[in-house]
């Protein structure tokens, strides 16, 4: 059974019983690794009517062939369980980076399938072949990253940990898994692990990843990093102007915000100069993206120590702060963080913020203790939806109909009033530690909806507190704004938000538009890439991308890479004329695997994981609804995507203002696309026995939910 | 060979037993000229708080900076595929993933984030060489301690006896990976954080300081 890349087996791990086995993955090969292991192992094995909570639900943790093999940004891991928040409790993944989805190669595992529940608290060591269920009843009740340190201290300084914090051991619907870095997956990932007791995993590997053509990777690997990579979202001209560089950002804004002159500032030793990163120079990427500046400005650097990441990741996303006014308010200094939880505490300061030591230094330090706090307690956000939704409480005049008196006095908000960062700390705690009708917030938008009888109308209204693209729960991410109807359509296919960043990444990348639509055409045709604010109804080609996209999204989770880095769609080589290669993840696959893989062959597998996605869909909202339609009851389309910016129509320029009949026609094209029933956007058996996927189909024959 | 290649190769062996003195100590406290400071890619400040240490190789001066290291392990990466022809990162030769989370004497945990990567001194009297019962570690035409695979047993001596345990006995192999000064972790780092700095190129700064 020697395998390339894929370790060839995966840990079941019983909680229950204690008992701890492994299993020959051969058999999951076709669905590449990751969410598409996930997925299979899921249906397999629990029936979608259970409780995500239950005793019963089981979660994947999953990598796949590309992860740890040193192909740059494989450093991601996958969680596959059923939602306990959005509509339909049906299938969805956590997806984490870090250190921690290469250790459980290097253990020798694919997978981690965690069943049953434990009667205390434990977590989860293993090394290797050896695998125990540890005590935890000292560390519930703490932290991530106390968590984390005393899982690390007990282990050993080789092994990687992650760790639940106190939302999900309150089984807080959204609530996280988290790394010592700050690294998570989330989508409730922590409630799901504290319904089972299971506070942690702990993964040190002393083996390797097999690799089928090591001299093909290698010229693969140096391929990618001299002539392909941009900085962080494959943004492939740097922010402002370099010597070496024919473009810069056309806003003077992106993630390639390196730069002479932009240091980090609080580097021992004293700063160091971020400098020019010329295209073709290997030991400069890690420059590219100072993440601080991109979301501050240049305030930022007066806090950053250096730049980090995930393994094998040669742009540094993750901005690593020592922010010392914190430490006037006894909270911790160090942070370091990439995305929402350093981006949005503000939200939670409607009346605004004060600086502390430097012009403009206000929201950096608040978003410190805000990402700091987050982390910590292993509290999800919905991308977004946590905080415009206690920032709507604040503004909307009606926090008093939800929250009781007595609950609203304890409320600090003198600290709030004067911009003490230890307010968002508190406002979390609460919401982590499911204190009074606050902690409603962390149930879930539906939960909120429902319990303070919001209406549809919530999710319908044009207010910037509803960025939520479904009636399911979740917001956009990202959508029409970067690629119209593109984003739109893929942003309806999850039970979470999509998190696919193909289009995103070519639109917002600061190279002029001619440029980034002379690439996309080259790979898709003509009309495939509107301009922001321009853009054209639906065609052919727009269907095109958007397959590409949505199947590309399930490549990467399965693979794994990051999304957020790849495809590599554009590059920074003039030379190239800035284009990339989209076949680059085919090639990868050949490499390490030492299958022959195309992009064609490569997007079939992705499609298969697709179509289990849509199944299991299907099913879910048929028991808990009744329903026979995908179309209408998971993909409908919230009014305000229509109805927003009433002086402008759909199309004229200026707008991305959707279009209904537009959008309906986008869908009729996309499910043809797909090959699901147009009617019902349900997959027909003709395409799920293309995809060998002919139990699903008599799975959905058997509930007369299978297309005529 | 001419009496100016001569002189070149005298003088650069000369620079390098300098540095061969003053390596594992760090170059704290020392005063570094501006146009070394500028081929090291440092600073003096980082020089004297003990951010930068240099390792003599036999192709040139080994210069760790701890402050540029972001972790990424792309020189473990680089390592095991060049050397042992698959991807981890326990046998690598160059070790920064154990220092991730617990670094040094305070046991940080990244708290700091001070990481950065151990690497092989190639010491000229290597313990870990000292300590094989095979004899299997020996020294190369250029210096650079190597491990014979046919002698090696992989009995571990050789990383209890070394200060830093920088050799691994491969538990797929069993055999003792030890660094062979490849250079293919400085070649793929991506911030810089480690570079080796040619012999020729140290020399000629370390003249303009005479």
């Amino acid at each position: 059974m020697a395998v390339y890349g894929w370790m060839g087996k995966l840990l079941r791990v019983n909680l229950t019983t204690g008992a701890i086995t492994t299993e020959d993955t051969t058999q999951y090969q076709k669905y590449i690794g990751g969410m598409g292991f996930g997925y299979r192992i899921i249906y397999n094995e629990v029936p979608l009517e259970t409780h995500p909570y239950d005793e019963a639900s089981k979660f994947v943790m999953a990598v796949g062939p590309l992860t740890g093999s040193g192909v740059p940004c494989s450093g991601r891991m996958n969680i596959s369980f059923l939602s306990s928040w959005s509509k339909g409790n049906s299938i969805l993944d956590a997806h984490m980076g870090g250190h921690i989805g290469p250790q459980l190669k290097y253990a020798g595992y694919d997978a981690v399938v965690v069943e049953g529940k434990s009667p205390t608290p434990v977590y989860l060591k293993i090394e290797d072949d050896k695998v125990s269920i540890e005590d935890a009843s000292h560390i519930w009740g703490k932290g991530t990253f106390e968590s984390n340190r005393i899982m690390t201290l007990e282990c050993g300084r080789e092994f990687d940990t992650a760790a639940i914090g106190q939302a999900g051991e309150h089984l807080v619907n959204y609530s996280t898994l988290n790394t010592s870095f700050g690294n998570s997956g989330g989508a409730g990932i922590g409630a799901i692990m504290g319904s089972k007791n299971l506070k942690g995993v702990a993964i040190h590997g002393t083996g390797s990843v097999k690799v089928a053509d090591v001299a093909k990777l290698q010229e693969l690997n140096n391929y990618m990093l001299r002539d392909l990579i941009g900085a962080n979202n494959n943004h492939n001209v740097p922010a402002v102007p370099q010597s070496w560089a024919e473009y810069s950002s056309v806003s003077g804004k992106n993630r390639w915000s390196g730069a002479p002159g932009r240091a980090w500032e609080k580097a021992p030793g004293g700063p160091i100069d971020t400098g020019e990163q010329p295209c073709g120079d290997i030991n400069k990427i890690a420059y590219r993206c100072l993440k601080g500046v991109f979301d501050y400005g240049e305030v930022a650097a007066h806090y950053i120590v250096k730049q980090g990441g995930c393994s094998s990741c040669p742009i540094r996303c993750y901005t690593e702060y020592e922010m010392d006014p914190l430490a006037e308010y006894d909270l911790p200094v160090n942070t370091s963080n990439t995305c929402m939880p350093v981006l949005y505490g503000t939200d939670f300061y409607p009346d605004g913020v004060k600086d502390f030591k430097y012009e403009g230094d206000a929201r950096v330090v608040i978003n410190g203790a805000s990402s700091h706090a987050q982390d910590d307690l292993g509290l999800w956000c919905n991308y977004g939806n946590l905080y415009r939704e206690f920032k709507w409480l604040c503004t909307s005049g009606r926090i008093h109909e939800f929250i009781p008196d007595e609950e609203y006095n304890s409320i600090p908000w003198q600290w709030q009033k004067d911009g003490d960062p230890r307010f968002v700390v508190e406002i979390m705690r609460r919401i982590a530690y499911k204190e009074g009708e606050l902690a409603v917030l962390g149930e879930g938008t539906l939960a909120v909806m429902e319990k303070w009888n919001l209406g549809k109308e919530w999710m319908d209204m044009v207010s910037a507190s509803n960025q939520n693209v479904t009636y399911n729960g979740y917001p956009k991410h990202h959508g029409a704004e970067d690629s119209a109807q593109i984003g739109q359509l893929f942003n309806l296919m999850y039970n979470r938000d999509c998190m696919i960043h193909h289009l995103t990444n070519v639109a917002q990348s600061g190279a002029p538009y001619e440029v980034s639509k002379s690439v996309m055409e080259g790979f898709f045709g003509k009309g495939c890439f509107d301009a922001q604010k321009k853009y054209t109804p639906i065609n052919a080609n727009k269907i095109k991308v958007a397959k590409w996209a949505f199947n590309g999204k399930q490549i990467h989770d399965s693979a794994t890479v990051c999304n957020w880095m790849w495809p590599m769609t554009q590059s920074p080589s003039k030379e190239r004329n800035y284009a990339g290669d989209l076949d680059l993840e085919s090639k990868f696959m050949s490499a390490v695997t030492g299958i022959d893989y195309t992009r064609e062959s490569l997007e079939f597998d992705a499609e298969r994981i697709s179509n289990m996605l849509r199944v299991m869909t299907a099913i879910s909202f048929n028991i808990h609804f009744g329903s026979k339609n995908l179309r209408e009851d998971h993909d409908a389309i919230p009014a305000w995507i229509f109805d927003k910016e009433p002086d402008f129509q759909p199309f004229e320029e200026g707008t991305i203002k959707m279009d209904r009949d537009d959008m309906e026609k986008a869908k009729d094209m996309f499910y043809e696309a797909m090959g699901w029933d147009v009617k019902t956007g349900i997959p027909t058996r003709a395409t799920l026995e293309k995809f060998e996927l002919g139990d699903m189909a008599d799975d959905l024959a058997k509930r007369g939910i299978l297309p005529r | 060979m001419s009496d100016q290649k001569k002189t070149s190769l005298l003088e650069r062996q000369m620079t390098r037993r300098q540095f061969l003195k003053i390596s594992g100590k760090s170059i704290a406290g020392l005063t570094v000229s501006a146009t070394m400071l500028s081929l090291f890619g440092c600073t003096q400040q980082q020089v004297d708080q003990g951010e930068v240490v240099t390792w003599a190789m036999p192709q040139g001066l080994l210069v760790v900076n701890a402050a540029k290291c972001t972790g990424c392990q792309r020189c473990e990466i680089n390592c095991t595929l060049t050397n042992d022809g698959v991807c981890s990162t326990y046998i690598s030769r160059v070790k920064i993933g154990r220092n991730l989370h617990i670094h040094g004497k305070d046991g940080l945990l990244n708290r700091n984030f001070v990481y950065f990567p151990d690497t092989c001194r190639q010491c000229k009297d290597p313990a870990c060489g000292n300590a094989c019962p095979q004899k299997a570690i020996f020294a190369d035409d250029r210096g650079v301690k190597k491990v014979d695979p046919d002698k090696c047993i992989g009995c571990g001596a050789c990383v209890e006896a070394c200060p830093w345990h920088m050799p691994t006995v491969n538990p797929e192999t069993s055999k003792s990976s030890k660094c062979i000064a490849c250079g293919a972790c400085v070649a793929g780092c991506p911030s810089g954080a480690l570079q080796i700095v040619p012999w020729d190129d140290v020399t000629a700064a370390a003249q303009e300081i005479v």
